[in-house]
C-alpha cells in the first residue's frame, strides 16, 4: 500500500550529534496521525524536514509523497507540492482582515498587479463556509479570540489545497471548550478526506482524535500504534523507554530544614494575551535543597524562574528566608541573594562585545572595584580562578567567547552566577547543548553547591536528569503544578504521565 | 558611581572556586602566536583609524607643505574642539546603545539661554554658564526619558528635539543675535591658553581623557558597554540600564552645552545659528573612529581620532585647492568607507578566530 506521505530511514545530525536516526514515518490517506514525543525526541526535526525548513540534501534518507520521492527546497516548495504547516505560535497579521490574512503571501491572487478585494472576500467566505467556521471574512483579525485565530491559521494553510496538513500543538494555547470547537473543524476536515499530522503533548487528545500514532524518543521511532492499540499507559511507556540509569552522581548529604524560598499563589500574566502563563503556583524550597522543575516547553518553567528572579512581573508572594521580598527587577533579586542561569545562552546570556573575563565579571564588579575603579588585576585572577576550577577550555581570559563550545560557554555563565555568591540559584536548562563530559561536571557542581547550603531550582527537559539529581521534583503543565514528589518516589514515567494527561482546564492534583 | 553596590560577606562560595580565584596569575594561556598577535593589533579599535589619519596627513603634507603650518594646524584643532567635545558624549551614548540627533540644537539653545541670562537676566557670568549647562542636561533628561521610558525610538525623539530646541532659540531671540555680551565672555573666547590654542581645545583634551578613562577603567564604563552590548543581558546581571542610558543622554546634553557656550565665547555673540548641522558631523566622525551604531563597541579616543580625520580631510581639500563643494562629497564617502572597512575587519577577525 502506498502512503500519502512517508519517510525512509530519515536521519539528521546537528554538529555531529544525531537528532533523527533512521525514522520511517508513514501517513495513511485521510487519517489524523498523532506525532508524540518528549522535548528533544526529534519531532520538530522530523517536521522541519517534512515542511522543507531543512531542505533536501541536508538530511539522510528519503521523503516520499504518494509513493514518489520528493525533495523540498524550501517551505514554499513543500507547500506548493502539497504539505501545509500550521505553526504552534499563532501568526496572524493583526492589521489585516480575516480574508486578507487567509491569502497573505499565497499564490494565485498576488501574481495579479492589483488585488481584487471582492474576489478575496468571496474566496474567503467560500473556504470558511466549507469548514463551517462562523467568522465574517471582513472582520479585523485583531478582534478575534485565540481559537478563532487558530482556525484562521488552519484555513490559511488550506488555501493551497494541501495533501497533508501538519498541525503543531494546535491546542497549546486553547482552553477546554475552545479545543472542542477546533476538534469539530478537524473532524469535518477528516470527513472531507484531508490527511493530518497532529503534534501534541496531551495523550487524552490523542485518544480522542487520532486514528494512528507515531512515538519518537531520542531521535528514533519507538512505536507506531493503531487506534485499537491506544492506551494511555502504553503511550507513556513508549515515550519513557529506559529506566533511570546511574549516570547521575548521588548526593551524600541531606539538605537543611529552614526554608529559603516560599512561593504563595504566584501567577504570571501572558505579556500579550489575556491569560496566565503561570497560574497560582505555591511551593517552597529548603536550604541546600535541589528542586527540579519538570514540564514541557511552554508549561511555564522559564516563567517561574524569571518571576522569582524579578525579570517578569508577577502577582502573589515570594519570600526569601521567611521575609516577603519585592522582586521587581533582577537587581532586587540579586540583592536578595538570588542568581539565575539563562536557558538562552546567545540571546540573554553572553555578551559578545566582551571577552571571556568580562563576561564572568559582568554584574559582579562590586567586589572587584574600589570607588568605582575596576581592579583589573583582581578581575584577571578571578577569571583565571574560574577557568581553572570549572576547567573552562579557552586560550586565555581575554579570549573571544563567540568561538567557544557550548559547554565552555555554559561554564562561563555558571562562573558569572557563582561569582555572585547566591544562596538561591535558578538554573534554566543547565545542560542544554553541552557535551557529555561537561554535563557530568555540571551535575557534580550542582551537588557540591547543595552540600554547601546553596538552594537550587533546576529546570530541565531531560526528565531522567531531574529524577536522578533532585531532592524533590515539581511538575508543571499549562502553568500549574500538576505533580510533586520526593527523591526516590518519582520516575520518568510518572513525570511524563503527569505532563501528558493534564487537561488544560484540569485542577492541580492534591 | 557604582550602580551595583551589593555586599554579602559570608555568602557561600564553593571552596574550589574561591581557592581558584585566589590563585595567582600564572597563565593558563599559551603565548600568543604570530597571527594571533597581528589579529589582536588589528582588533585594537584605534589602530586602523590612527593609521588612516597619519596616511592622510602625510598625503596632504606632500601635496602642500603649508598643510602642516602652525596656523593651519591650530585652526584645524580649534575647529575640531567644539564638535569634539560633543563627540565625547555621543561616543558614550553610542556605546550604551543609543544616539542623539539633537546635539547641535541643544548646543545652540544652551548658548542662547546662557547669553540671555548674562544680559537680559542680569546674572553674573558663572551663573549664566551654569544655566547653560543645566539647560543641556535638562534637555538630555527629556530625551532620555522619552527614549527609555516612553519608548520612542531615539531617532524620532531626538529628531523632534532637534527641531523643538532650534525653535526655542528663535522664540527667545526672534532671530536677532544677543549682543553685546559681558566682556569676560569674549575674553574666555579669545584667551591663548597653550601654543596659541584656546580653552575649547584644552577642555576637549581634559574631558576626552577623563571620559576615556571612565569608559575603560571604571564600573560605570563597564556598565555602559554591557548595556550597549545586550540590554537584556545587562538588565539580567542587575545593571539599571534605564539609569545608565538616561545618564548618558544627560552627559551628551551637558557636553553639547559646553560646546555651544564655547562658540558663544569665541564669537562674543549669541547667534541663533550656533550648532547648526553639528549632529551629523559628530555622528560621522565617531563612526569613522569605529564607534558602533549598534552599541557596545568603541572608545572615546577612537571617536576623537575619527573627528580629527574628518577635519583633516576637510581642511586638506581646501589647502590643496580642491573646490570646497567636494568636501561634503568626501565626508560622505569616507564615512561609508570607514564603516565598510570596519565591518570587513570584524568579519575577518571572526573568521580567523574560528580556527
Amino acid at each position: 500500500m502506498t502512503h500519502v506521505l512517508e519517510t525512509e530511514r530519515l536521519g539528521k545530525k546537528f554538529a555531529g550529534v544525531p537528532a533523527l536516526k533512521g525514522v520511517d514515518f508513514r501517513l495513511h490517506a485521510g487519517e489524523i496521525h498523532a506525532l508524540i514525543g518528549h522535548n528533544g525526541a526529534g519531532k520538530s526535526t522530523l517536521v522541519k524536514i517534512l515542511t522543507g525548513v531543512w531542505p533536501a540534501g541536508s538530511y539522510e534518507g528519503a521523503v516520499k509523497l504518494d509513493g514518489a520521492a520528493v525533495s523540498f527546497a524550501s517551505p514554499a516548495d513543500a507547500r506548493a507540492k502539497g504539505v501545509a504547516y500550521v505553526p504552534q505560535e499563532i501568526q496572524v497579521v493583526e492589521q489585516l482582515t480575516v480574508a486578507e490574512n487567509l491569502f497573505v503571501g499565497h499564490t494565485g491572487l498576488d501574481t495579479a498587479p492589483r488585488v481584487s478585494f471582492r474576489e478575496l472576500r468571496r474566496r474567503a467566505a467560500e473556504l470558511l463556509g466549507r469548514l463551517e467556521i462562523p467568522i465574517d471574512p471582513r472582520t479585523s483579525v485583531a478582534a478575534l479570540s485565540a481559537t478563532q485565530r487558530q482556525l484562521v491559521m488552519i484555513a490559511r494553510a488550506l488555501t493551497t489545497d494541501p495533501r497533508v496538513l501538519i498541525l503543531d500543538e494546535p491546542t497549546a494555547s486553547l482552553a477546554g471548550t475552545e479545543t472542542d470547537r477546533l476538534f469539530a473543524v478537524l473532524n469535518r476536515l477528516r470527513a472531507a478526506g484531508t490527511t493530518m499530522v497532529f503534534i501534541t503533548h496531551r495523550i487524552p487528545e490523542v485518544m480522542r482524535m487520532c486514528d494512528r500514532a507515531t512515538v519518537l524518543r531520542d531521535g528514533e521511532k519507538v512505536a507506531e500504534l493503531e487506534r485499537s492499540d491506544f492506551s494511555e499507559r502504553g503511550i507513556v511507556a513508549a515515550m519513557v523507554g529506559r529506566e533511570v540509569d546511574h549516570l547521575y552522581p548521588t548526593r551524600s548529604s541531606r539538605h537543611g530544614e529552614d526554608e529559603v524560598l516560599r512561593l504563595e499563589h504566584v501567577s504570571v500574566p501572558h505579556p500579550l494575551h489575556a491569560r496566565d502563563v503561570l497560574r497560582d503556583v505555591s511551593f517552597s524550597a529548603r536550604r541546600g535543597e535541589i528542586v527540579g522543575i519538570a514540564g514541557v516547553v511552554g508549561a511555564g518553567r522559564t516563567e517561574l524562574l524569571s518571576a522569582i528572579y524579578g525579570a517578569l512581573p508577577h502577582t502573589g508572594t515570594i519570600s526569601v528566608e521567611g521575609a516577603p521580598k519585592r522582586l521587581k527587577t533582577p537587581a532586587d533579586a540579586r540583592r536578595a541573594g538570588i542568581a539565575m542561569l539563562t536557558e538562552d545562552r546567545k540571546g540573554t546570556g553572553l555578551l559578545f562585545n566582551f571577552a571571556l573575563r568580562e563576561n564572568i565579571t559582568a554584574g559582579n564588579l562590586a567586589g572587584l572595584s574600589r570607588g568605582g575603579w575596576v581592579d583589573r588585576r583582581g578581575e584577571q585572577s578571578a577569571a583565571l580562578g574560574f577557568i581553572r576550577s570549572l576547567r573552562i577550555k579557552a586560550p586565555s581570559p581575554s579570549s573571544d567567547v563567540a568561538h567557544l563550545s557550548g559547554g565552555n560557554q555554559q561554564k562561563i555563565l555558571l562562573a558569572r552566577v557563582l561569582m555572585n555568591a547566591p544562596k538561591l540559584m535558578l538554573l534554566d536548562e543547565p545542560t542544554k547543548g553541552v557535551d557529555v563530559e561537561t554535563r557530568q561536571e555540571i551535575y557534580r557542581l550542582i551537588l557540591d553547591l547543595a552540600d554547601r547550603g546553596v538552594t537550587l531550582l533546576v529546570v530541565s527537559s531531560e526528565i531522567a536528569e531531574l529524577v536522578g539529581l533532585c531532592d524533590r521534583c515539581v511538575v508543571l503543565a499549562d502553568g500549574q503544578i500538576v505533580d510533586e514528589f520526593r527523591r526516590g518516589e518519582g520516575s520518568e514515567a510518572r513525570v511524563i504521565e503527569a505532563t501528558t494527561t493534564a487537561v488544560a482546564t484540569g485542577a492541580p492534583r492534591p | 558611581m557604582n550602580l551595583l553596590q551589593r555586599d554579602r560577606p559570608g555568602a557561600p562560595v564553593p571552596a574550589a572556586v574561591a581557592a581558584g580565584a585566589e590563585a595567582g596569575a600564572e597563565a593558563v594561556a599559551a603565548p600568543p602566536t604570530a597571527p594571533n598577535r597581528l589579529r589582536r593589533a588589528l582588533a585594537v579599535s584605534e589602530a586602523g583609524v590612527i593609521a588612516a589619519l597619519a596616511g592622510l596627513v602625510l598625503v596632504f603634507w606632500l601635496l602642500e607643505p603649508a598643510f602642516l603650518s602652525g596656523t593651519n594646524v591650530r585652526s584645524m584643532l580649534t575647529a575640531v574642539s567644539f564638535v569634539g567635545i560633543i563627540a565625547i558624549g555621543q561616543t558614550l551614548l553610542l556605546v550604551a546603545g543609543e544616539f542623539d540627533l539633537s546635539v547641535g540644537s541643544v548646543a545652540g539653545l544652551s548658548a542662547i539661554i546662557a547669553a540671555w541670562l548674562m544680559t537680559k537676566g542680569n546674572l553674573p557670568v558663572p551663573l549664566g554658564i551654569l544655566g547653560g549647562l543645566a539647560t543641556g542636561a535638562f534637555v538630555g533628561l527629556i530625551n532620555g526619558v522619552l527614549v527609555v521610558h516612553v519608548r520612542i525610538p531615539a531617532f524620532i525623539a531626538t529628531l523632534g528635539m532637534l527641531y523643538a530646541a532650534r525653535g526655542f532659540i528663535y522664540v527667545i531671540t526672534n532671530g536677532y543675535p544677543i549682543y553685546p555680551l559681558p566682556r569676560s565672555v569674549g575674553e574666555i573666547g579669545s584667551a591663548d591658553v597653550i601654543f596659541g590654542l584656546g580653552w575649547s581645545f584644552v577642555l576637549l583634551v581634559i574631558l576626552a581623557v577623563i571620559a576615556d578613562v571612565v569608559l575603560r577603567r571604571t564600573t560605570t564604563g563597564r556598565n555602559l558597554y554591557a548595556t550597549g552590548g545586550n540590554e537584556e543581558v545587562a538588565r539580567l546581571v542587575g545593571i539599571h540600564t534605564a539609569r545608565v542610558k538616561i545618564a548618558c543622554f544627560m552627559v551628551v546634553g551637558a557636553l553639547a552645552a559646553v560646546a555651544g557656550m564655547l562658540v558663544l565665547a569665541d564669537g562674543a555673540s549669541g547667534t541663533p545659528a550656533i550648532g547648526t548641522g553639528w549632529e551629523l558631523t559628530v555622528i560621522a566622525g565617531v563612526v569613522i573612529g569605529g564607534v558602533s551604531l549598534f552599541g557596545g563597541v568603541g572608545t572615546v579616543a577612537a571617536g576623537i581620532v575619527g573627528m580629527l580625520l574628518l577635519q583633516v580631510v576637510q581642511s586638506g581639500l581646501v589647502v590643496v585647492g580642491v573646490n570646497p563643494n567636494w568636501q561634503t562629497v568626501a565626508v560622505g564617502l569616507i564615512m561609508v568607507l570607514a564603516v565598510g572597512v570596519d565591518i570587513a575587519r570584524r568579519r575577518m577577525s571572526l573568521a580567523g578566530g574560528a580556527s
